[in-house]
């Protein structure tokens, strides 16, 4: 048999091969994109709801004797704001006559509507003396219940909106008296116990200063040792050891390196609990293995007839890196370190450990300010037995993903400046 | 030898080593040294690791002179050029033993600067490898680097002057911009060779700088080593023995690891004096 028949023979089976192997990939892809879909579907729908929130009007008479003194700025804010509001609100629904009734009513509102109150009566004391309609935060289970997401079927035992409340919520309905609007407080507030009052910024914060700490730490000295290692270090036994034991540190679990940190970093060197700067320096350390291993893999990509055009005309070793390699190596380097990145904010064992898991209400101003992290903020979220947390701890996922996106993206844009042809 | 029949005429020197790949005290045939030297070099060794790719190895380089280092591949005629500027310095496993000396300076000693003798002796590579940069700063890098030109003007008469001496200017006057790895193989070659020159070097080493070209293009290059050996001295390793001979006023054979024959270039190629030397340059091996 000649060799194109024999060839002829085994086409048929090379084709198939090829195509099964294409089905293999189509189905893995598709297995991956309905994943991803999955998720990201079930979490928006669970947290596109914690983008609106439910106010209640509540018609507001402030008397003078509500307020000691003279009615300036110092007395306006100390007024009983708590009372003014429980009278309202009796007033409104005269029919609460009992103790518990009474509580129950209470509790339609937001603790946190007093200081809302509280503000605009300061700003403005012609309140006082006066009956004004307020549009009040309403409480995280009258929220849940305008959400659709209790059931007055069950029975009442079983949750904690009971009928009377709920039959409140309908009358109030039915007045046009209670509505949802933006909930601007989700984007301005740090963390609360309160659902309703609970926002996202001071862990966005958290996250954006611990980040910072990482990068400004772990990308030059990252890429400062792996120039060293690949560059200028002669091959030796040492080196082979520092090799082997960087690749050994970058499969090592993030817990590890937080207790690393809470034994260097706070019980030696004494340095405050929960700060992001402590933690961008954990996490700085967990991500250095990944950023030297990738500028390595990228310096070594770069051919060496570029290394002996620079030395060739006269530049120093350090010149003939700094003009001429770490350019050409950039871009891979960039994409390490964007890698090491990502899994540094989305990593949450080790700021559990140095502490970075207190609750915090007060949005971090500095990396020194006490915080938190977006990562952990939905652990402890979705820890919470509160139901308007649910909705809160999706919505938290979406906003850690949006700031993934955008590093990415920024550093995408700067491999997109460093890279060259050639 | 038989010499009945035989054009080839019987050597002159009498104490020719018939081995001379077996023979440690290998003495080199003709005159290696040269009265007005640029660079000398006496009992090169080098080794890669354990294995030894330079024999003993001494030549020098005269002033304005084109030198042809010719030989089989592997010979070590790579190895041997870039002991002339230190590029060996950059591979760890790499030896070198020896005296090696620009105008009497001995280059591997404690008081020579690296980057110094590499500005005073410039190299052209076997495959172009221009920065991936634009075609004026390529040029330009080198001159920036050692401080050569203090004003913009003065830097842009010393690139267009080397572009000129490259034979490169008419071809990129209206491009100087444009990334220099855009050129074709030819060109990027020459603009390797205007980058080398730009920094006035007082030799330039030439590794294969036309292995990769065409007729033409090799052509217009072998022109500017002419034109270049006016000022400068050139070491050029090259495969063709036409070009030797076009271009090289003296001529080195190398044979695994040892220079076997020196001589005046129309000499080596008529009128040999070894028979390893003699077996290359008719073809018979190599
Ligand atoms: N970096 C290196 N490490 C180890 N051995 C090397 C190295 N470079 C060259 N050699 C060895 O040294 C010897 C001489 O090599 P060299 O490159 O100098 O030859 P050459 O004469 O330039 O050959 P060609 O004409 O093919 O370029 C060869 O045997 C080669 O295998
Ligand atoms: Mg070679």
């Amino acid at each position: 048999m000649n060799p194109a028949a024999l060839i002829q023979r085994g086409l048929a089976r090379r084709y198939r091969a090829e195509k099964r192997f294409k089905a293999y990939g189509l189905t893995a892809i598709v297995c991956g994109v309905g994943f991803l879909v999955f998720l990201l579907g079930t979490t928006f729908l669970n947290g596109y709801t914690a983008l609106l929130q439910t106010y209640i009007a509540v018609d507001i008479s402030i008397f003078d004797s509500d307020f000691d003194g003279d009615l300036g700025p110092e007395s306006l804010s100390k007024g009983d704001y708590p009372g003014i509001i429980k009278r309202s609100l009796r007033e409104a629904f005269p029919e609460a006559t009992k103790r518990r009734e009474k509580n129950e009513l209470y509790r339609l509102v937001s603790s946190g509507a007093q200081y809302e109150l509280l503000e605009k009566v300061v700003e403005n004391p012609d309140l006082v003396g006066k009956t004004t309609t307020f549009w009040l935060l309403a409480d995280d289970e009258v929220d849940v219940y305008m959400k659709g997401r209790i059931d007055p079927a069950v029975p009442e035992k079983n949750r904690r909106l009971k009928d009377r409340s709920i039959a409140w919520i309908e009358q109030l309905r039915n007045q046009d008296r209670i509505k949802r609007s933006f909930n601007i407080l989700f984007f301005t507030n740090g963390d609360s116990r309160e659902p309703e009052q609970a926002g996202i910024i001071g862990a966005v914060m958290g996250s954006v200063f611990t980040i910072l700490v990482t990068m400004l730490l772990a990308f030059p000295i990252g890429v400062a040792a792996a120039i060293y290692l690949q560059e200028f270090a002669r091959k030796n036994r040492f080196t082979d050891l520092i090799e082997v034991n960087i690749n050994n540190l970058a499969a090592v679990p993030s817990i590890i390196f937080g207790l690393l940190g809470l034994a260097i970093f706070l019980n030696f060197f004494h340095m405050p609990r929960s700060i992001p700067l402590v933690g961008g320096m954990v996490l700085a350390l967990m991500t250095l293995p990944t950023i030297i291993i990738s500028s390595r893999a990228a310096l070594g990509a770069v051919p060496p007839s570029i290394r002996e055009a620079a030395l060739g005309v006269g530049a120093s070793p350090v010149q003939t890196v700094l003009h001429h390699v770490l350019p050409l190596a950039m871009p891979g380097m960039l994409t390490g370190t964007i890698i090491g990145l990502a899994q540094a904010l989305g990593e949450t064992a080790p700021l559990l450990v140095i502490g970075m898991v207190a609750f915090i209400v007060d949005i971090p101003g500095s990396p020194m300010d006490p915080g938190t992290a977006l990562p952990v903020q939905i652990y402890l979220w979705a820890d919470s037995p509160e139901r308007a947390f649910v909705e809160r701890t999706s919505a938290a996922i979406m906003v850690l993903l949006l700031f993934l996106v955008a590093i990415n993206g920024l550093i995408v844009l700067l491999r997109k400046k460093f890279e060259r042809h050639w | 030898m038989n010499q009945t029949a035989s054009d080839i005429p019987e050597p002159i020197e009498r104490n020719i080593s018939e081995d001379p790949l077996n023979d440690p005290n290998y003495k080199t045939v003709g005159e290696v040294t040269s009265p007005n030297a640029a660079m000398t070099t006496k009992n090169v060794n080098v080794h890669y690791g354990n294995k030894q790719a330079i024999f003993n190895v001494s030549l020098d380089v005269g002033k304005n002179e084109v030198l042809a280092m010719i030989g089989p591949s592997g010979c070590g005629k790579s190895t041997f050029i870039r002991c002339l500027n230190r590029m060996n310095d950059t591979i760890d496993a790499c030896r070198i033993e020896g005296d090696i000396r620009l105008e009497g300076e001995d280059i591997y000693s404690r008081n020579m600067d690296v980057v110094l003798l590499r500005a005073r002796v410039g190299m052209v590579f076997q495959k172009p490898n221009p920065f991936p940069k634009s075609v004026y700063d390529n040029v330009a890098y080198g001159v920036n680097l050692h401080g050569l030109s203090s004003t913009k003007s003065g830097l842009d008469d010393i690139v267009e002057d080397a572009l000129k001496r490259a034979g490169l200017w008419d071809e990129v006057s209206d491009r100087l911009d444009q990334p220099g790895t855009g050129l074709s193989g030819g060109q990027q070659q020459r603009l390797c060779i205007a980058r080398a020159i730009a920094i006035s070097p007082e030799i330039i080493l030439m590794d294969e700088p036309c292995s990769a070209l065409d007729p033409i293009a090799t052509a217009k290059i072998e022109e500017l080593i002419d034109e270049l050996s006016k000022r400068y001295s050139i070491c050029i390793v090259t495969h063709s023995m036409q070009q030797a001979a076009r271009v090289s006023q003296r001529t080195a054979y190398f044979h695994l690891g040892k220079l076997i024959e020196v001589g005046a270039t129309d000499i080596i190629f008529t009128n040999p004096s070894h028979r390893l030397t003699e077996g290359y340059i008719t073809g018979r091996f190599g």
